[in-house]
């Protein structure tokens, strides 16, 4: 009943879909933006970029929301906590680097993953004080060289394979920690207000970096 | 009376109103994806010519590899077969690519620099895999 309950009535929990939604439009419309203005004219962009860019844009509009989710509650148990801190880091570390990985190499990637999932690992993970914090920068540090180095080591074997697979375990992962949240969280009337403006900038913040990184920033010299 | 009935009834109203809501967005979600999907997954590879132009000098047929997208480039070698080959890796291949490994033909040599030749007889017409000592960088070897 409870996990119907969470698919159905919570409004915190419905927003999550609505952030899907919005993250997903702010994303694609940046992107057709710059398609039609800037990354046209560029050779190859679709077949080199396309798919890894399709599958980041996805990945933000996922990890996005669960950020907000925990975000609008704040303070957890120590345990609950740790679990957000680490889920959070390691997804937002992995995914970007594996994406990032995939075009630019592996040190371009590493550094991309470890920042994002760090960043969004403490953010999260300081909801229950100093054990999450570290929780959170050891996932994303993790997260962030794993994601790269699974490209690079899938690089001539299956590697758009192990993206679609990637990103449908993160997924359900994260649909597994927004699940947790909403059953620590449901006897809680004290709520931080997160509105729409917190999805549109954080996803056009990191789908820019994204595109700008994938196409004008530096790769190694194995991708020259 | 009629207000009060219309009050109980409310929160039944909301409920069905907010599930309608998720739907739409789902729907939403959906036909966005499906769309960009199309637009940045429909794409034909980058072509490239990829097989090798091998040349005869004396007995040996030889083949330059180089690196190319973190593979070997060309990564089809076409050989005759019973003609001893020269397989030599030139400056742009790194790493474990520099370790050549053609398991059919019992070949199995670290090529230190691009003066290090990889010989070997393919004694057997067919089609088989070469790879590097991590299988990261791979090829197919023709013997005809």
């Amino acid at each position: 009943m409870s996990f119907r309950k969470f698919m159905k009535y919570s409004s915190e929990e419905e927003n999550l879909v609505k952030t899907i939604l919005i993250s997903l439009l702010t994303s694609f419309t940046l992107l057709a933006f710059l398609y039609f203005f800037k990354l046209k004219y560029i050779e190859n962009f679709i077949p080199k970029y396309g798919f890894f860019l399709f599958f980041a844009i996805l990945s933000y509009s996922l990890i996005l929301p669960s950020v907000k989710h925990v975000r609008i509650y704040k303070e957890f148990a120590c345990m609950s906590g740790m679990m957000i801190g680490m889920t959070i880091g390691m997804i937002s570390g992995f995914l970007p680097g594996l994406f990032l990985a995939s075009t630019n190499g592996m040190f371009v990637g590493s550094v991309f993953g470890m920042s994002v999932g760090i960043f969004f690992g403490i953010w999260n993970g300081k909801c229950c004080g100093i054990m999450g914090v570290m929780e959170g920068i050891m996932a994303g540090f993790m997260g962030g060289l794993m994601g790269s180095m699974t490209s690079l080591m899938m690089f001539n074997d299956n590697l758009k394979g192990i993206v679609v697979i990637s990103f449908f375990i993160s997924a359900i992962t994260l649909f597994g920690l927004n699940y947790m949240v909403y059953n620590e969280t449901r006897e809680i009337k004290d709520k931080n207000k997160e509105g729409d403006f917190f999805t549109m900038f954080w996803s056009l913040l990191l789908t820019a970096l994204t595109v700008f990184i994938m196409v004008f920033g530096p790769r190694s010299v194995l991708f020259q | 009376m009629l207000h009060a009935t219309s009050h109980a009834l409310s929160p039944i109203k909301n409920n069905k109103m907010k599930i309608k809501k998720t739907t739409l967005y789902l729907v939403l979600i959906i036909i966005l994806v499906t769309m960009m999907g199309f637009f940045l997954l429909g794409n034909e590879n980058i072509k490239q010519d990829n097989v090798t132009p091998n040349t005869i000098d004396g007995e040996f047929q030889k083949v330059v590899l180089s690196m190319k997208n973190l593979n070997y480039y060309p990564n089809t070698i076409k050989v005759k077969a019973n003609q001893p080959v020269e397989i030599t890796l030139d400056d742009s291949v790194r790493g474990c690519l520099r370790s050549f490994y053609v398991k059919d033909f019992g070949v199995n040599k670290y090529s230190r620099t691009s003066n290090d030749k990889i010989t070997f007889t393919p004694n057997k017409k067919g089609t088989f895999r070469f790879a590097c000592s991590m299988g990261m960088g791979t090829g197919t070897l023709v013997v005809e």
